[in-house]
């Protein structure tokens, strides 16, 4: 096998508790497969996610970084996705000024009612990645 | 033009009146032609004061300075402080009064108007001298005039200008309590951004290619970060040496400290704290330029701070230390924030 | 600080994690952490012996956290919390890793959801490292609740709360309460008049000592949270007095603006000053402000001038209303899917083309024809009517994926009516499957069938236009595999069910969410199915999804009983994990403070200073604050941080 076809980019997602993990969770009850890729790290709000977040994620060799949360209109805490927006707008724009794909950082809403759109969101993604190889601009060299 | 006697009048009246305890200026250095920062606290000091070309720094990091050293000491200032400052370095002391740093009754603004020109970028200044070593820098209306030791040199102000003062937008000080030289708001020398503009012309890869390169170079001695008025957090989160220990400073804090980075001044550390730099000076940063000039290995750190400034301007609609009372960037959000990158 | 002693539960949930996990390997490499002293796996960790396994293994072990990987936290967090501190160690230090909804359920590759696993539960496991025990924070309750929509829902929740002697406000936007049901004629299966069902509920909670009714009025504003909900409600002028309105009609005898009765949905017309039916609570008129000339003597003031009672005030004022509660029903019913999405059917513009609830004010002895069926374009009695069902419904491609539910049931009572009132008549009825399970409904339908002159068409109608004063069918029945083409004098269309209008902003102002068909969603469709994700709201009714009256009413029920069990409690408790400043790191530039949502944070000398009874724990504070000053308790920056280094180890 190719190095292309073994490649399995590894994913950092930050889910929101109340729409984004709850439609992953939807996806689950309605058992819709998706590929592996993800790990969920399941926080309050999207409002709750710094930048150093992402930043970290992908220091620590994350081939993608992934925030999803509850749609426009729809936060649990009234504003947090909002200010979750402006902040990912920039830190996305940073990455990619730098010279990293853009398409290394997703951010999407997903609520608890989109089951479906939560595994597509990832399946797109880990589709997405794969063309791109690991990501080695951010990570953090192994020690020799 | 501004006459400096003005400035020198106004620091003496301050003083002798005692409405400010210190005016924070220039003066001139000693090395070459370059002025350097000064605390005046007496009258004859105040004849000291210059205004040129050379007036790079952003005084406002000495508030901060001020600040600090009045806190370690335990004080309370009993008068305000006079500081002289261009339109940057005022749009910079209004940021730190938004972020609650002084309040405006602590602080007297002697506004230096930037006029038609700006300050010298000495790199730019450098083969146009052929070698020779300048001992002063004036204005004079469109020009600049150094004194060298082969004589007077005039240059047009444009061809020796740093970059940011030619793409300035505001060189005027709006917050001021005194100001000198004429409002030229508006000046236009070349269109704002220009520098950040070419660059992004790059594709993704050659970017990177470029970007790669600068943060390779990196040393992480944290200059751009010493001279940034907006850096006055006593403890930097993505440096685990300067982290304060005060009498408040629990067991647990010490053991609780997150490493963002690692020490190392390698690559992927020195991107994630530029990185996170910029994030930081998100909405904050004035473009003074001096994080730049700063630089011993000559990191283009403007560009980054720039790229978020006009992100902030065209996405959101904002102009970092546009006034005292305004909401910060990114604790503030507007409905019509761009969300089309969102799945 | 001394090194935790976390225990790692891992259960198999049956075969519905072991089979796409490797458990035993999840057990094994959770051992290897540095914090955890004790791993075990089960085969349903959530069964009786499983529980009491997680309690012994607390004890006789010494453990102070505890990790549980299974299914999500909205299941069984608080049932392993509740076991921690039966075991004696604090409920905060236990936290779950779903490797079931986010792992084994959407996985198939053994290996690959193995390692996904791995992840999840390592980063969970060093999360809890750092977590604290913290006590819940007592909050008191307010004693009194609020329903909103006055329908059959609303009713019955406010009567079944005010009956346990809590006070309840119910809010209506209309001018009465009734909602749909008392627009209906009669109800499926038993043909009981609905009005007369209806009229007996409408009074009792309209006198019900505890039941506050505020009928023309909104929900516009609500702060607060479980238990301590603040509400504002505006109330819309009627410009009549309930108290001296003496229901004499004069004033619409005299109302010289005529514009459609909105609640015979248009097929009848209505003054200004108007009241919605004769059943009408409050029992009052109505000034239509939007219709009425202008509230000014000078422009018409005829009704003013002839009630002698004196009850029309043109200056009564619309006034916005405050109320405490500790818990909300909402109740806001249905409306019928817009016609206009349809053009294939007339998309509402074609003569004598009716839904579903025209139907019933055509049938119901208190509408626009006093029970009689008559067709709207020539008041004559129709002989051949077409019913249709699934308009709208299950039809993803174009309209609404769901059912529609209640449809199959009404369209064979709408034929029966029809029946009864022109025996001579035919009614086809286009249907795609009949669903009719409920008690009696499947005979109902039967004995609908049964009749000689009402004919059940498997298939859907393509297309309807008027033609020679009829509404020609184009249909296929695909029992036959025939095309089918029927001159109707009157067709009915059995709409969709949509949540009403106004369901939007409601949710929006109560930040409870929707499901994907736009409906109020439930915290989980099988074991909280009554309650919002907010804590304090529960659904009723439609809103919630499409239903027939005996399930709203027993959800109405279910509902005020959650209700009753919230506000029978003198403290509620409020979760812990709000946010907390570090102090020596605050420089107090007061980003936080304005970045929160709940306005929670304040300076006080140079610092931020948390709320803790306004705090809500969403964390905008702290990815705002540039310094890392501030966290929410249990889930700080440092806990995520090795979170996120988990994920990636």
């Amino acid at each position: 096998m190719s190095e292309q076809q073994t490649y399995e980019p590894r994913i950092v997602a930050f889910l929101c508790k109340w729409c984004s993990s709850a439609g992953s969770d939807l996806a689950g009850v309605s058992r819709i497969q998706y590929p592996a890729n993800a790990t969920p790290i399941t926080v309050p709000c999207t409002g709750a996610i710094s930048p150093m977040y992402i930043l970290s994620a992908f220091n620590k060799g994350a081939d993608g970084v992934l925030v999803s949360g509850c749609h426009i209109g729809d936060c649990h805490y009234i504003e947090g996705n909002y200010l979750a927006r402006r902040k990912m707008h920039l830190i996305m724009q940073l990455i990619e000024f730098i010279g990293v794909e853009p398409n290394r950082f997703r951010m999407s809403w997903v609520s608890a009612a989109e089951g479906g759109k939560f595994a597509q969101v990832i399946t797109d993604f880990v589709n997405d990645l794969k063309p791109l190889g690991p990501q080695e601009k951010l990570k953090k060299a192994e020690r020799a | 033009m501004i006459d400096i006697k003005d400035i020198r009048d106004t620091a003496r009246d301050m003083l002798t009146k005692g409405e400010a305890r210190a005016v924070i200026g220039y003066r001139r250095g000693s090395r070459g032609m370059l002025a350097e920062p000064a605390f005046i606290t007496n009258l004859e000091q105040a004849d000291e004061l210059v205004w040129d070309p050379t007036c790079f720094h952003n005084l406002s990091l000495y508030l901060v300075e001020d600040r600090k050293f009045l806190a370690h000491l335990r004080k309370t200032a009993n008068a305000p402080i006079a500081i002289v400052a261009k339109g940057c370095d005022a749009r910079s002391i209004v940021v730190l009064m938004q972020e609650h740093y002084f309040k405006r009754e602590d602080v007297y603004i002697i506004g230096v108007s930037c006029e038609g020109t700006g300050v010298v970028d000495e790199r730019k200044l450098a083969p146009l001298l052929n070698g020779a070593h300048a001992t002063s820098a004036a204005f004079d209306g469109d020009d600049f005039v150094f004194t060298t030791a082969e004589g007077e040199k005039r240059l047009p102000a444009r061809e020796v200008m740093a970059d940011r003062c030619l793409e300035c937008r505001n060189p005027f000080p709006k917050e001021h309590n005194a100001v000198f030289g004429e409002d030229k708001t508006g000046r236009q020398l070349a269109e704002p951004f220009a520098a950040l503009t070419r660059f992004e012309a790059q594709g993704n890869s050659a970017r990177w290619d470029i970007w790669s390169r600068h943060f390779d170079r990196c040393i992480r001695c944290f200059a751009c970060r010493s001279v940034c008025p907006m850096c006055y957090c006593d403890e930097c989160v993505v440096d685990s040496i300067s982290f304060p220990v005060t009498a408040e400073t629990t067991a647990e804090d010490k053991a609780n400290r997150i490493r963002w980075i690692e020490r190392s001044a390698v690559r992927s550390e020195n991107i994630t704290y530029l990185m996170t730099r910029a994030m930081h000076l998100a909405g904050r940063c004035t473009d003074c330029g001096e994080c730049e000039r700063a630089c011993p290995v000559n990191v283009p750190i403007r560009l980054l701070n720039n790229k978020m400034e006009r992100e902030a301007r065209e996405k959101f609609g904002y102009e970092p230390g546009a006034s005292i009372g305004g909401s910060s960037l990114v604790a503030s959000f507007l409905d019509s924030d761009p969300g089309d990158f969102i799945r | 600080m001394s090194k935790k002693r976390t225990g790692v539960f891992v259960c198999h949930c049956g075969t519905n994690i072991a089979a796409t996990v490797d458990v035993a390997k999840v057990a094994k490499e959770m051992a290897g952490e540095n914090t955890v002293a004790f791993t075990q796996e089960y085969v349903y960790m959530c069964s009786e012996p499983g529980q009491e396994s997680v309690v012994q293994a607390i004890k006789d072990n010494k453990l102070d956290s505890v990790v549980v990987t299974c299914c999500s936290p909205n299941l069984h967090e608080k049932t392993f919390r509740d076991n921690a501190q039966r075991a004696g160690i604090n409920n905060f230090t236990v936290e779950i890793a779903n490797i079931r909804e986010q792992c084994s359920w959407v996985h198939k590759d053994k290996a690959k959801g193995t390692e996904k696993a791995i992840k999840i539960s390592r980063s969970v496991v060093r999360r809890v490292n750092r977590n604290k025990p913290m006590d819940a924070i007592a909050v008191p309750v307010t004693r009194r609740a609020m329903v909103i929509g006055g329908g059959i829902a609303g009713i019955q929740a406010a009567i079944d709360i005010g009956n346990a002697g809590i006070e309840v406000i119910l809010v209506e936007k209309q001018a009465t309460i009734g909602g749909r049901m008392l627009q209906l004629s009669e109800t499926f299966p038993t043909l009981d008049c609905a009005q007369c069902v209806m009229s007996p509920k409408m009074v009792e909670v309209n006198r019900h000592p505890k039941v506050k009714v505020m009928t023309y009025s909104e929900v516009q504003e609500v702060a607060g949270s479980v238990g301590n909900f603040r509400v504002k409600v505006f109330k819309r002028s009627t410009f009549v007095d309930p108290d001296k309105c003496k229901l004499c009609d004069e004033c619409t005898e005299v109302c010289p603006v005529v514009v459609p009765n909105e609640y015979e949905h248009g097929l009848t017309a209505r003054r200004a000053i108007y009241i919605p039916y004769a059943q009408a609570i409050p029992a009052s008129f109505t000034l239509d402000e939007d219709a009425c000339l202008g509230l000014n003597p000078v422009v018409c003031g005829k009704c003013k001038d002839v009630c002698e009672t004196g009850a029309i005030d043109y200056d009564i004022r619309s006034q916005t209303v405050t109320e405490d509660v500790g818990a909300i029903v909402v109740a806001t019913g249905f409306d019928l899917y817009d016609q206009a999405n349809i053009p294939e059917l007339g998309g509402g513009k074609i003569e004598d083309v009716l839904d579903g609830l025209q139907f019933e004010r055509l049938c119901s002895a208190s509408g626009a024809t006093h029970g009689h069926v008559l067709r709207p374009s020539d008041h004559k009695e129709p002989k051949d009517v077409v019913f249709i069902q699934c308009v709208g419904s299950r039809d993803p491609a174009k309209h609404c994926a769901y059912c529609s539910k209640i449809c199959c049931m009404y369209t064979a009572k709408h034929a029966r009516l029809y029946k009864k009132h022109c025996p001579d008549g035919r009614a086809y009825i286009f249907y795609i499957d009949i669903r009719s399970g409920g008690k009696g409904y499947e005979e109902f339908v039967q004995r609908t069938m049964e009749d000689d002159d009402t004919l059940y068409l498997r298939g859907r109608v393509s297309r309807l236009y008027r033609h020679n004063g009829k509404v020609r069918v184009h249909g296929t029945d695909t029992l036959t595999g025939q095309n089918v083409e029927i001159d109707a004098d009157m067709v009915v269309l059995a709409l969709a069910m949509v949540p009403s209008k106004g369901t939007a902003e409601i949710a929006k102002t109560l930040k409870i969410g929707r499901d994907k068909d736009l409906f109020l969603a439930e915290a989980h469709p099988k074991l909280r199915p009554v309650e919002s994700i907010t804590g304090g709201i529960y659904l009723a009714g439609a809103a919630q999804a499409p239903k027939d009256i005996p399930e709203t009413v027993a959800q109405a029920g279910a509902a005020a009983a959650k209700v009753i069990a919230l506000l029978s409690q003198a403290t509620l408790s409020r979760s812990p994990l709000i946010a907390k400043v570090r102090r020596s790191h605050c420089t107090g530039c007061g980003m936080c403070v304005e970045a929160c949502p709940f306005i929670a944070i304040r300076l006080e000398g140079g610092k931020a200073i948390v709320n803790e009874a306004l705090c809500e724990g969403c964390g905008s504070c702290s990815a705002t604050c540039l310094r890392a000053a501030i966290d929410v308790k249990n889930v700080t920056q440092l806990q995520v941080y090795e979170m996120i280094e988990a994920c990636l180890a």
